[in-house]
């Protein structure tokens, strides 16, 4: 894409189970997709295990041999490099002590988590990245509610990793979302003043925000100046009902296994009835000669292809973003 | 053309996808058709191409060809380049080997292109023999009928400013070379054109650029489209369509660039180029959802390919 902003494609929802997205021919198959959409960047997604060599720093470098062979994998499509990669330290990972269960909640935890940073960090730097991407808590549903003492704990964990980051030349970026134990604005406002503005920035998921009651376009506005990172997509609908506080909401909420029964909630650009004011939240980018990348996703929505197609006809012919 | 490209893109019409009623093609609705011309204007490709049969429903659904062609322009495609005369070949009456058959096909060519006069055409494609079972043993006289019967029908096209052009399927009566070159000998070159489907060809045994490089000063089209086999045995002879029921093969068709593809397309292109052709190339890849395929990696892969390999040779 030719345009002030910078955009990037997220590869997620290609890697929907551990198997399914290894042989290399398929990965192509992926990259040119998003090629030919006018993507020359791509996000990764953190994994674990031998199978995810598009996800897991150990494994692509295991598989490729070197960074500069694995960028030489991404320009045979046509793929130009990595913005950023996504982990959350939440999800258990066999690299990660045998799939250690920690949270950035528990101060026990914390330099075990610093630890664990560590290869996405030189992984990022190798690849030329720019944003390590992560989830800063686990969800809401598995722990009591965080007070002022329990944010600050999490906001010191990524004051580290931030330093770590900002050392080898990268960036930080919490990414909320809407199951999260940090849910509210007040808490998120609360954790991005328990971080330091220097190496810790805020990755904007506008469908993630929606879903939990927050406007992108008004944060956004409120809070450029920690926002250094943006998912792009859509949602049908908003979590009226608290349903991220039920048992399981990975499942029971964004599966559709209680509440209302919804099963999809991520939905394309464009999409009807969508709830994000996509354009309007462009604009205000645009406004303030945002400098990160904008990451457009089409995860948890159904065909990969199919989305990344109709999200870059959105960006063509509803955002004027040209494609060469 | 309306800009200086020598080669512009169009897309074959077929598509599937997955709707919440379950398997559905783009003219399952007007969001269903939406959907699916967003995707092919969002990979790069200028305009679409159709089939005769979906002139009913551009009618029942857009108001006729001129309509549905505003939709496709508010997408930001182009136009609708050619269409493909599916005809349902039938030996009692829709036989271009049968002379006796004509004017029901003349007929038929008649009151098409009345249908299709609202919109600008490039080609009406046309199988130019009916299955091969159903004319077999090819004779020479055969090819000539057949060879009759085309070249009025081109007469009639060209009336209506459209060209006539035959797509030579491997399981039709015209397929192999021999039988190519009779035909054409007898065809006349003002009324009748070669549309040249890569792989059908390359199924057939022949060699997709010799054939186009022989006959290039008539051809008006391609199908650019891959294929990983040959027919072999009895292949081209199965009813009611080989396509799908050849006991060798499941799925024929591939989109351009895929692993152990058959066709040379930077030979094909190059061919292209140095034959001087300017005009639209038509990306196909028919089936492509067969054994876990998906139309809509295959045509951006498609796109990717024509963009990053072909049009490194001609643009």
């Amino acid at each position: 894409m030719r345009d002030t902003l910078r955009w990037a494609y997220a590869l997620n929802q290609w890697n929907v189970r551990l198997d399914v997205f290894v042989r290399h021919e398929d990965q192509q198959r992926a990259l040119k997709t998003v090629s030919a959409c006018g993507f020359d960047t791509i996000e990764l997604a953190s994994g674990t295990g031998r199978w995810d060599n598009i996800s897991r720093p150990e494994v692509i470098l295991a598989n490729h041999g070197s960074h500069e062979s694995f960028l030489n994998f991404l320009r045979r499509a046509k793929v130009r490099g990595v913005s950023s990669m996504f982990w959350d330290p939440q999800a258990p990972a066999e690299e990660e002590e045998g799939y250690a269960f920690r949270s950035t909640a528990n101060p026990a935890d914390s330099d075990a988590i610093v630890e664990w940073s560590k290869p996405f960090v030189d992984f990022l730097a190798g690849v030329g990245g720019e944003q390590l991407v992560v989830r800063p808590v686990g969800s809401a549903w598995m722990s009591p509610p965080l007070d002022a003492d329990g944010i600050k704990v999490i906001g010191d964990v990524w004051n580290r990793i931030g330093e770590l980051a900002s050392a080898a030349g990268i960036g930080l970026a919490l990414h909320y979302d809407c199951l999260g134990a940090v849910h509210t604005e007040a808490e998120l406002t609360g954790l991005l003043q328990a971080t330091d503005p220097a190496t810790v920035g805020l990755a904007l998921d506008t469908a993630e925000f929606t879903i939990g009651g927050i406007d992108p376009v008004g944060f956004y506005r409120e809070h450029a100046d920690r926002v250094t990172h943006v998912h792009l997509k859509d949602t049908r609908y908003a979590d009226t009902g608290q349903e991220y506080r039920m048992p399981g909401a990975e499942s029971t909420m964004l599966k559709g296994g209680a509440g209302r029964r919804i099963e999809r909630w991520f939905y394309e650009l464009g999409t009807e009835g969508g709830l994000v004011d996509v354009k309007g939240f462009v604009a205000a980018l645009r406004e303030r000669s945002f400098s990160g990348w904008v990451v457009v996703e089409s995860d948890h929505g159904g065909n990969p292809a199919e989305l990344a197609m109709l999200n870059s006809w959105y960006l063509q012919h509803e955002l004027g973003v040209s494609k060469s | 053309m309306s800009d200086d490209r020598a080669i512009k893109w169009s897309y074959m019409d077929h598509w599937r996808s997955n709707g919440p009623s379950g398997p559905v093609d783009q003219w399952h609705s007007h969001k269903t058709m939406s959907a699916f011309l967003k995707q092919i204007k969002a990979t790069g490709f200028d305009a679409i191409d159709t089939f005769d049969f979906r002139i009913w429903q551009m009618y029942g659904d857009y108001g006729g060809p001129a309509k549905y062609q505003e939709m496709v322009r508010d997408h930001g495609l182009e136009r609708i380049v050619n269409t493909f005369h599916a005809a349902d070949y039938d030996v009692r009456n829709y036989a271009p080997h049968l002379p006796e058959t004509h004017e029901n096909i003349l007929e038929d060519f008649r009151v098409t292109m009345g249908r299709w006069s609202e919109i600008e055409l490039d080609n009406i494609i046309v199988m130019p023999a009916t299955l091969y079972y159903d004319m077999e043993p090819i004779t020479e006289d055969k090819l000539k009928y057949s060879a009759e019967c085309w070249n009025k029908v081109g007469e009639i096209t060209a009336g209506f400013g459209v060209k006539l052009t035959c797509h030579h399927e491997f399981f039709c009566g015209i397929q192999s070379e021999p039988d190519i070159e009779t035909f054409y000998s007898y065809t006349d070159p003002r009324y009748v054109s070669l549309f040249v489907d890569t792989a059908q060809h390359c199924i057939a045994g022949l060699d997709p650029v010799a054939l186009y490089d022989r006959h290039a000063h008539r051809v008006s089209g391609f199908h650019f489209k891959d294929t990983r086999n040959v027919a072999t045995g009895d292949d081209h002879r199965h009813r009611p369509d080989s396509e799908i029921m050849a006991p060798t093969t499941g799925k024929w068709f591939y989109e351009m660039g895929t692993p152990q593809g058959l066709v040379d397309f930077e030979a094909m292109m190059t061919a292209v180029r140095d034959n001087g052709y300017r005009g639209w190339i038509s990306v196909e890849h028919d089936k492509a959802n067969k054994e876990g395929g998906d139309y809509s990696e295959s045509t951006a892969v498609s796109r990717w390919y024509a963009k990053n390999v072909l049009e490194e040779i001609y643009r």
